[in-house]
Order: structure tokens, then C-alpha cells, then sequence
């Protein structure tokens, strides 16, 4: 179904006809494919599985799958981060939050039954690959395999730009990175008094503690 | 050479299969997934057109867009271990509280 969207778009064979891009297997198509095929499974599997951890792991390889695919684009820094950031902080947070709650799901779908899901997700998938395939067709005229500069999308240059002309973003979303950490305290801290001084543990249901 | 519309398309496909993770799924670990997804979706085609247009300032607009992403989720996360300690459970379907 994949291969079909792809290759049944106008805009696609459009940029065939022109001669103006490679049409055959070149070495950056076969790791293009082979990349878009990790990122896909990675994410099939991520929003179908019913124990948490297999999903938060199918989820990591999604990202590196994602992480060199911005290699391919050139954006190494993006790509670094991206391992950093999504795979290394943001899943670690995950999984010990899965560790936490502890527990499979006893029925993971809202719908019941394989036929409503398929009747349900299919043209919803379909519905929204068009869609947003149809603004795509209109915007990408562009070529993304070129040889570029080689200094674009290095440390040096996305730094540049976002500590002259995008300074205030930066600093504002050092601001959110503090109001998240401090939010996330206090939402998800114990406010019973003997458990938010660590004497007691979550499960104990009296507050003695002291004598052992 | 491969076109950018590969890269776009291949965004929209992930955005979809994230939607489609936080609309079918109950559990809200999953459906915090399927929201990473739809935001990586974002950034590769924010990185595509900057590849494309040969600038770098969207790889600053997704670098801003990644550390949003992960205040959202470890907020997120906080709120769900906070529900689940009154709750003892993560089915979303179960949070009727506000109700009428």
C-alpha cells in the first residue's frame, strides 16, 4: 500500500517525466527505501503493540531510522541531536515511566474487532496520505539530493542562526525547558506528607516510619 | 538525486500512522508516542524544504520544535503518573471526571 501511494502520486511521476531526477536504483534511493522501510515498521509497531515497552523500543528505532534520514538531507546536526534528544533522553523518560505503571493493557483499542479497526483506520490512513500528499504535490518542486555547501547544516551554521537571528527563541525555550522541569515536579510528586519526605514507601498505608 | 517530494510524502505517511496511533489507541503512553511521531513527521519536512531551499533556518525551527517536544512529553508524563496514582490506570476512556 506504501509503494502504491508513492508511486500512483502526479506529482512523483511528473518529476520523472521532466528527466529531471534519477529514475533508477542509485546508491542514495536504495538507503532512502531502506530507511523509510525501518522508520514505517518502527512505527506500525509502535501504535499496534499491546505491552508498553515493546512500543517505547519500536519508537527508538523509528528515531535512529529518522536520525539518518537527516543525515541524508544533510542536517547532521540535527541528526545528532535527534539521537541525543529523542532516542536518548525523551525514550529513557518513557520506559521509566512505563516501569512505573507497570502493567499491560487489557483491551489497547477503542474499536472492537479486527473488521471495525481495518473499516476505521484504513480510509482514515488513505483520507489523510491524500490529503496532505495533495499540498505536498503543489510545494516540492525542489531537488533534495544535490550537492550543497559544505558548511550547510553543521554545528557552526544552525548556531550561527540561532544565536543572531533566532536569540529569542532560544532563550524562551530555555524559559519552557525550566517551567516544564519544574512543572513535571510537582505534578507527578506524592502529596501525602510521609511519602514526600521519602519515609515511607507508596504502598505503606500508615505513616509510621521511624521505628524499624 | 532523490526529489524532496520522497521525503514529503513519506512525512505525510508517518504523520498519518501517529494520528491514527492517537486516535485508536486507549493507553496514554501510546497515544504520548503517536504524538512524538506526528512532531518527527513535522521535522522531516521541515528539514526537507531547508535542504531543498538550502537554508538552515529550518533546522533552527526544529531544533526549537525538538526541545518543545520533549518539555510536552515529560509534562505529559508527569500528568499520567499523577492520574494513575489516584486512578491506577492509564485507559483514557476512563477519565470522565469532567463530564456532564
Amino acid at each position: 500500500m506504501v509503494t502504491g501511494a508513492f508511486y500512483s502520486l502526479a506529482p512523483a511521476m511528473a518529476e520523472f517525466a521532466t528527466n529531471k531526477v534519477d529514475k533508477g536504483f542509485s546508491t542514495e534511493r536504495v538507503f532512502f527505501w531502506a530507511f523509510a522501510l525501518l522508520v514505517l515498521a518502527g512505527a506500525t509497531m509502535t501504535v499496534t503493540r499491546r505491552n508498553n515497552i515493546s512500543a517505547v523500543m519500536s519508537l527508538v528505532g523509528t528515531f535512529f531510522g529518522l536520525a539518518a534520514m537527516y543525515a541524508m538531507l544533510q542536517a547532521h546536526f540535527l541528526a545528532a541531536l535527534q539521537v541525543l534528544v529523542y532516542a536518548g533522553a525523551i525514550m529513557v523518560l518513557f520506559t521509566f515511566v512505563v516501569m512505573v505503571l507497570n502493567r499491560d493493557e487489557a483491551e489497547p483499542w477503542a474499536f472492537h474487532g479486527v473488521f471495525s479497526k481495518l473499516a476505521i483506520g484504513v480510509p482514515a490512513l488513505g483520507y489523510l496520505v491524500v490529503k496532505i500528499a495533495g499540498y505536498v504535490g503543489e510545494a516540492a518542486e525542489g531537488d533534495a539530493g544535490s550537492a550543497s555547501r559544505a558548511d550547510f547544516g553543521t554545528v557552526a551554521a544552525v548556531g550561527k542562526i540561532l544565536f543572531t537571528d533566532y536569540l529569542f527563541a532560544f532563550e524562551a525555550v530555555s524559559i519552557l525547558l525550566l517551567i516544564a522541569v519544574i512543572a513535571a515536579v510537582v505534578v507527578a510528586r506524592s502529596h501525602k506528607p510521609d511519602e514526600a519526605e521519602g519515609l515511607t514507601l507508596p504502598t505503606e498505608p500508615s505513616g509510621h516510619s521511624e521505628h524499624h | 538525486m532523490i526529489p524532496a517530494s520522497d521525503f514529503l510524502i513519506f512525512a505525510a505517511i508517518l504523520f498519518a500512522i501517529g494520528t491514527l496511533g492517537a486516535i485508536l489507541r486507549r493507553n496514554a503512553l501510546i497515544v504520548l508516542m503517536s504524538v512524538e511521531l506526528m512532531l518527527n513527521a513535522a521535522n522531516l519536512t521541515l528539514v526537507a524544504f531547508g535542504r531543498v531551499h538550502q537554508d538552515v533556518k529550518s533546522h533552527a525551527f526544529a531544533f526549537i520544535v525538538m526541545a518543545v517536544a520533549a518539555a510536552e512529553a515529560a509534562v505529559g508524563l508527569a500528568i499520567v503518573v499523577g492520574v494513575f496514582r489516584s486512578k491506577r490506570s492509564v485507559n483514557i476512556d476512563e477519565l470522565t471526571a469532567l463530564k456532564h
